[in-house]
């Protein structure tokens, strides 16, 4: 009794998209997929992390004839230090984020264009925090939390405020080896500080400090960025929503929002569910307004309001290519240059909002807290009234979709796993449901898959392949980022899909009225997972290092990918990737990575290219926690 | 030990104990000997419902072993657990007809050991009502037996059906609880095996309501999951083997409570297997991990009340009192009032109460239950009155049968030492009224006559004035003479592709929905079980098809089902839940058709019982040639009219034609001028096979044989 429901293929996908390229190559549009071709093959040097342009006496390239860079620094020091500043990267950019969230918190006001939708959450964090808050007005205290926040960044002294959210064997572990993250901007400072010219060459410390950063981000810039947008847009809840192409209407004026800072889409979306624009948007020929996402800024609204996704990362070109987009909106964060000259191709606006994200070939609307109401009015009016110039013989929309049910926050899991308990002996509000589903066996485990694309894995293929076998062997899925949305296109988070899972996992999916893969958020929100196993930690007595859970970013392709990966295995969970880290030129560092700082912190990194073997090595992985926890 | 390696064990362990006594059967009465469960036509139910092979001899079980072990997997996955589970129980049903072998009765009051289908066809309805709204089984022994009867006790009070495997047994006779069917506490054997007759009825709901095809093990256990509302108290201590039947119970979908918090491991899984060391919080653990709501009635009664009581019989030297309607003059009628009328909750006693009558006396009582608001309705009068034999009857220690003035009620010597007086009739009455007909019922009062000069001139007066009235009423109910039918799917929780389409001239297959109890239930919950089919797009006026209909029909089944006609077996027959009252089935030599009714055990001259009939249909399914339908459709004039009406019907067990004589007599006579019709038809007595039935139908000149082909 499957009702007709099938999950939707990679190749019907790919099918999709070819048809998309052909409008693309009518109009003679580019598109990543010829870009790749003239790309490769790629540097050797870049691609094994074994090229130094640090200083201005090299470029220096490690080979056999050459060993050395001018400066001495041998094979391990230039890979590490390559390394560290790419987790820089990434650290920096989800910290910044987050620091953006900081500062549109400390302008809510009851009146503003930003308000604090969850005061409960804000008196949560104020209490882990130590500040007062009986008896306060709840905008007075956002605005000192504010300001607390935004001094994580910055303090001269002490660590990361987060931290004592962890394990106390976990919090122990960072202390012992030194990675707790201090204040979040110097974490970053310290990474090019030390991959300076002159400065460190020896991969432990290189390695050390590679955690240190990424543990920044997560338990700290992220973890800002995910609680702070809870407070002000909402916790999310389960709400039912619809992924992949076909949730753009044809006949309605389509606004697609990209990029990463729910501040802006959540605007957008305001605006364009306002009957004056609605009426505008009749006004003007089209039957009513189409919000849909592309990438996490997709995945924020999508949570919190069931806002549907259009696609995930390599699939931002195909919005535009649809000939039915009026408007692409981005802010922050993996947005291709190539949407610019794309867009012109087409009558599609393509709006840049940030002065982070600037890019030739757009319009740009410079996007604030204080102006943020204006700002997505002239957007949204800007999309309808370019409605009419649309070209009809160019319209494409490929008539793909699933229905997905996401919005599961650390606190909708919870909620969900009250729904199992029974009064009569459990008590509510934590994760022992979960926890006694794997310890019986019923459930063997979980695996957290997060990440982007990349042309170098087929796209969507190891997500949702990966995700079909571990289903089937009853582990379950929390996923975030692009990830997530593979499985939304797939159909993986229809609650149908539970057909897909093993005995016990499908049992659990109806028992706990949940799909098999839950949706957590954005990238950023990857914090919720680490805050997850964190809970699951407490409540269980085992180690997160012994819990039988793995990370996985099969498709990882961003730096910010790495700074995640980074603190994920910091907190003591094994990550398998699908795509080398640039490591690969250094036996030290790569042996670090993949062996050496388990005797750090309990877990390590594997990567796999041949994605049947990676699935196969995580089961085993989560297998063999199971054995050493004897259950 | 893991949970898991305790089930394989387990199961390992009976996979051993019923091959060595299936081996040991056959070398004592040779491979060919038959095997099979009587009064079922599902032969071994279980396996035939996981495999779709039916079982015929010892050879069989053998053969069966075999496919038995294929299900027995070992990797540590649930699904093998499951499974393994599921082989266990089916290991248990072979040991368990192996005990049957040679029509032997191996189980003794008060166990009941397998049971027939035609208790499961009687539970439908229950179930689906919520007056059956869940089924316990409890295994093992309680810590103490009081522990075990209190248990027990607060199932039966909530209406849930309790079955009872091994110690428990003992424990409730120990407390002088009664047992039985009647009062909805079964207990199964002693040995734990015997738990297979609980999971066979829980596996035959799913082919007889459910349509699931014997052989469909993925939609058999998806269906028990969401629709057989049945849960496990398993008392310590555990051992693998029931682990292993717990496995099977899970695995279908019904959870196990246990206050063993040790064995294997103490693990627990949510919903599924509890652990908890107090007995006395088994009861609300287990409603609430199987998601069982109780429909509370807070009535002031001195004694318990639940549906579970209906069945209870009140035998003459239990009896405190007895009021006869048979005897003398009695009566029960509802009547509608203006609101400003009625003082709401008002019960009056008029006469004398029962404490000043001899024990086991005879007495007359009548009682007139006012009830009034805005949307009341006249014909809602007797809808509500019919209510009140189920009514009376789930008080503890009073039984209720008959209507209107051919009423008896008996109050037990328990009930009235408890304090039950005349007044307590009222407070059932009313609170259930109210509770029921919430929507229709604003105000309601009770008055209670107990003088027999009172229920003498009421009864000869107002009362028998109403019942005529409402009989031209009924006798004006026509097909033709209403604009709109009903269709019902009360049954879907259990049946999920059948639609009733009632009408005033065929009542629900099930006997329970008459047309004005699905105008009330229209009335009464307008979004609920019966909607209004309003009469449009005739097809076809002979066979009762009608576009609207099909319309209906097909929006209600989900697409399941595309047409139906009103009144014809042969096309587009109406289909069956499968907790029908009666089936009527083709007799092709006589040209004719045979019904059968449920209580009936015996052969028919199809070379059916009447379960291998009912299996033949049921489900929501279509079958031409074969219809269940209420005893009371025998009558009408729409029975099978399309193929000529009544006329056709050429064989009835002794007692249905008993029950329906009068009135198909009449039907008979007016439709075709036949005398004493009912004379012409074959029994049990006269002709159990074709040709014998046939010879008798010529001697009588039965009208059935010169008509149409029915083929």
């Amino acid at each position: 009794m499957m009702d007709g429901f099938t999950l939707t293929t990679v190749e019907e996908m790919e099918a999709a998209t070819q048809r998309l390229l052909e409008t693309g190559a009518r109009v003679g549009a580019d598109s990543w997929q010829v870009r790749v071709k003239q790309q490769t093959p790629h540097c050797k040097f870049g691609e094994e992390g074994m090229c130094c342009r640090i200083c201005s006496m090299g470029p220096c390239r490690i080979t056999k004839k050459a060993p050395k860079g001018i400066c001495g620094c041998d094979v391990h020091g230039i890979v590490g230090r390559n390394f560290l500043r790419f987790v820089a990267g990434g650290a920096a950019t989800h910290s910044d984020h987050g620091r953006e969230i900081c500062h549109t918190l400390s302008n809510v006001a009851p009146d503003g264009n930003y308000k604090v939708k969850d005061p409960e959450k804000l008196i949560r964090i104020a209490k882990e925090w130590d500040v007062e808050t009986e008896g306060r007005d709840i905008y007075e205290l956002a605005h000192e939390m504010a300001e607390m926040a935004l001094l994580e960044y910055g303090k001269p002294h002490g660590v990361s405020r987060w931290l004592s959210r962890a394990p106390k064997h976990t919090q122990e572990i960072w202390k012992r080896e030194e990675i707790e993250p201090r204040a979040i901007d110097r974490e970053v400072s310290t990474a090019m500080h030390m991959t300076h010219m002159g400065n460190s060459s020896k991969a432990e410390a290189l390695i050390r400090q590679s955690l240190r950063s990424g543990m920044s981000d997560g338990w700290g810039g992220s973890m800002c960025g995910t609680e702070f947008s809870d407070v002000m847009f909402g916790t999310p809840h389960e709400v039912e929503t619809e992924a992949n192409l076909g949730v753009m209407s044809e006949e309605n004026v389509n606004i697609v929002v990209h990029g990463h800072d729910p501040s802006l889409s959540e605007m957008i979306v305001e605006y364009s569910e306002h009957p004056d624009m609605i009426a505008y948007a009749k006004e003007m020929g089209a039957k009513g307004i189409t919000v849909s996402g592309v990438c996490c800024t997709s995945n924020e609204v999508a949570m919190r309001r069931g806002i549907p996704m259009a696609g995930n990362f390599l699939q931002q070109e195909n919005v535009v290519l649809t000939g039915a987009c009026e408007a692409i909106v981005v802010d922050v964060q993996c947005i291709f240059p190539a949407l610019g000259p794309l867009s012109k191709c087409f009558h599609t606006k393509f709006i840049t909002t940030s002065p982070i994200a600037q890019m030739p070939d757009s319009e740009f609307i410079r996007f604030n807290s204080a102006t943020a109401g204006e700002n997505a009015k002239q957007i949204v009016r800007a999309a309808i009234e370019n409605f009419k110039n649309r070209k009809p013989e160019l319209v494409h929309i490929p008539q793909m979709k699933q229905k997905a049910f996401v919005g599961y926050s650390v606190e909708e899991i919870a909620r969900k796993l009250d729904g199992v308990t029974n009064s009569q002996v459990d008590e509510r509000g934590t994760m022992k449901p979960l926890i006694d589903c794997v310890r019986s066996g019923v459930l063997r485990g979980a695996v957290a898959m997060v990440g982007c694309n990349n042309p170098k894995v087929r796209p969507d293929y190891a997500h949702i392949e990966l995700m079909k076998k571990l289903l089937a062997n009853d582990i379950i899925l929390v996923v975030s980022g692009c990830s997530a949305q593979a499985a939304a296109k797939a159909g993986l988070m229809d609650k149908r899909a539970k057909e897909f899972c093993g005995a016990g996992l499908k049992r659990v999916c109806e028992l706990a009225d949940i799909p098999p893969v839950l949706h957590m958020g954005s990238c950023v929100d990857i914090s919720r997972m680490v805050v997850l196993a964190s809970r699951i930690a407490i409540d269980s007595g085992w180690n997160i290092s012994q819990i039988p859970l793995v990370g996985c970013a099969p498709e990882w392709m961003s730096e910010k990918a790495v700074s995640i990966g980074n603190y994920v295995v910091a907190t003591g969970i094994d990550t398998y990737l699908g795509v080398e880290p640039y490591a690969s030129g250094s036996e030290k560092v790569d042996g670090l990575l993949k062996g050496g700082i388990r005797d750090w912190v309990e877990a390590a990194y594997t990567v796999e290219h041949d994605i049947e073997k990676l699935g196969d090595m995580m089961i085993a992985r989560i297998e063999e926690k199971r054995a050493a926890l004897g259950i | 030990m893991l949970l898991f390696d305790t089930v394989f064990n387990g199961n390992d362990k009976v996979y051993t104990l019923t091959e060595e006594a299936v081996d040991k059967a056959i070398a004592q009465h040779g491979g060919d000997k038959a095997v099979g469960f009587p009064d079922t036509a599902y032969g071994l139910p279980c396996y035939n419902a996981v495999t779709g092979t039916k079982i015929k001899s010892l050879k069989d079980i053998k053969d069966a072993m075999g496919v038995v072990k294929s299900l027995m997997t070992r990797e540590r996955r649930i699904g093998d657990a499951f499974m393994s589970g599921v082989a266990t129980a089916l290991c248990a049903e072979f040991i368990e007809a192996l005990k049957y072998i040679d029509g032997a009765t191996p189980y003794a009051e008060p166990c009941y050991g397998h049971l027939a289908d035609a208790i499961i066809r009687e539970l439908g309805v229950p179930l689906v009502t919520g007056d059956i709204p869940g089924v316990a089984v409890i295994l093992g022994s309680a810590p103490t037996a009081q522990e075990g009867a209190d248990l027990v006790k607060s199932y039966q009070e909530q209406g849930i059906l309790v079955t009872l495997v091994g110690g428990i047994i003992d424990q409730v006779a120990e407390v002088g609880m009664k047992t039985g069917a009647n009062v909805r506490v079964i207990p199964l054997g002693k040995d734990v095996t015997s738990v297979i007759h609980v999971v066979s009825v829980a596996l035959r709901a799913a082919l007889i309501f459910g349509n699931i095809r014997p052989g469909d093990a993925a939609n058999l256990m998806k269906y028990t999951f969401e629709r057989v509302p049945a849960f496990v108290n398993a008392f310590r201590p555990l051992d693998d083997v029931i682990v292993a039947c717990g496995a099977g119970a899970i695995a279908l979908g019904f959870p196990v409570v246990t206050n063993d918090m040790d064995y294997a491991d103490g693990v627990k899984v949510p919903k599924s297997l509890i652990r908890l060391e107090d007995v006395s919080k088994f009861n609300a653990a287990s409603l609430e991990a199987r998601d069982i709501k109780i429909k509370i009635t807070h009535i002031d009664i001195p004694v318990s009340y639940a549906s579970a009581f209906e069945g209870e019989i009140i035998r003459r030297g239990d009896m405190q009192v007895e009021f006869d309607g048979s005897r003398v003059d009695c009566f029960e009628l509802v009547q509608i009032k203006e609101s400003a009328e009625i003082e709401d909750h008002k019960i009056e006693l008029i006469g004398p109460d029962i404490d000043g009558f001899e024990v086991g006396s005879k007495h007359s009582i009548g009682f007139v239950v006012e009830v009034g608001g805005k949307k009341m309705q006249p014909d809602f009068e007797s809808v509500i009155e019919r209510k009140f034999h189920t009514y009376i009857n789930g008080g503890e220690g009073i039984m209720h049968t008959g209507q209107r003035d051919m009423i008896r009620i008996r109050i037990s010597k328990n009930a009235y030492n408890a304090g039950f007086r005349a007044r307590h009739l009222g407070e059932i009455l009313y609170a259930k009224v109210k509770n029921d007909y919430e929507a229709v019922v604003d105000r309601c009062q009770v008055k209670i006559y107990t003088d027999p000069e009172d229920c003498k001139k009421l009864r000869h007066g107002l009362v028998s004035n109403v019942f005529e009235k409402r009989d031209e009423r009924l006798l004006s109910l026509t097909d033709e003479s209403v604009d709109v039918y009903y269709s019902c799917i009360l049954c879907q929780a259990f049946s999920p592709s059948h639609v009733c389409v009632v009408t005033p001239e065929r009542l629900g297959l099930c006997g329970a929905v008459s047309w004005l109890d699905a105008k009330a239930t229209n009335e009464l919950e307008p979004e609920g079980a019966c909607q209004i089919i309003t009469k449009e797009g005739v097809i076809d006026e002979k066979l009762g098809a009608y576009e609207s209909v099909n319309t209906a029909v097909k929006k209600y089944s989900m697409g399941a089902l595309e047409k139906v006609t009103l009144y014809s077996i042969m096309q587009d027959p109406m289909t069956s839940c499968g907790c029908f009252e009666c089936i009527c089935g083709i007799e092709p030599l006589s040209n004719g058709v045979a019904i059968a009714n449920r209580e009936y055990a015996g052969a028919t001259p199809l070379g059916m019982t009447f379960s291998e009939m009912a299996s033949m249909t049921g489900g929501g399914v279509q079958t031409p040639g074969f219809m269940g339908h209420g005893k009371h459709f025998i009558s009408s004039k729409k029975f099978m009219a399309a193929e000529g009406g009544v006329e056709r019907i050429v064989w009835m067990p002794k007692e249905l034609k008993g029950f329906v004589a009068e009135r198909l007599n009449a039907t008979a006579k007016e439709m075709y001028g036949i005398d004493n019709f009912t004379d012409m038809i074959g029994d049990e007595t006269i002709a159990e096979d074709p040709e014998t039935l046939l010879t008798f139908l010529q001697e009588k000149g039965h009208p059935a044989l010169k008509m149409d082909p029915l083929m």
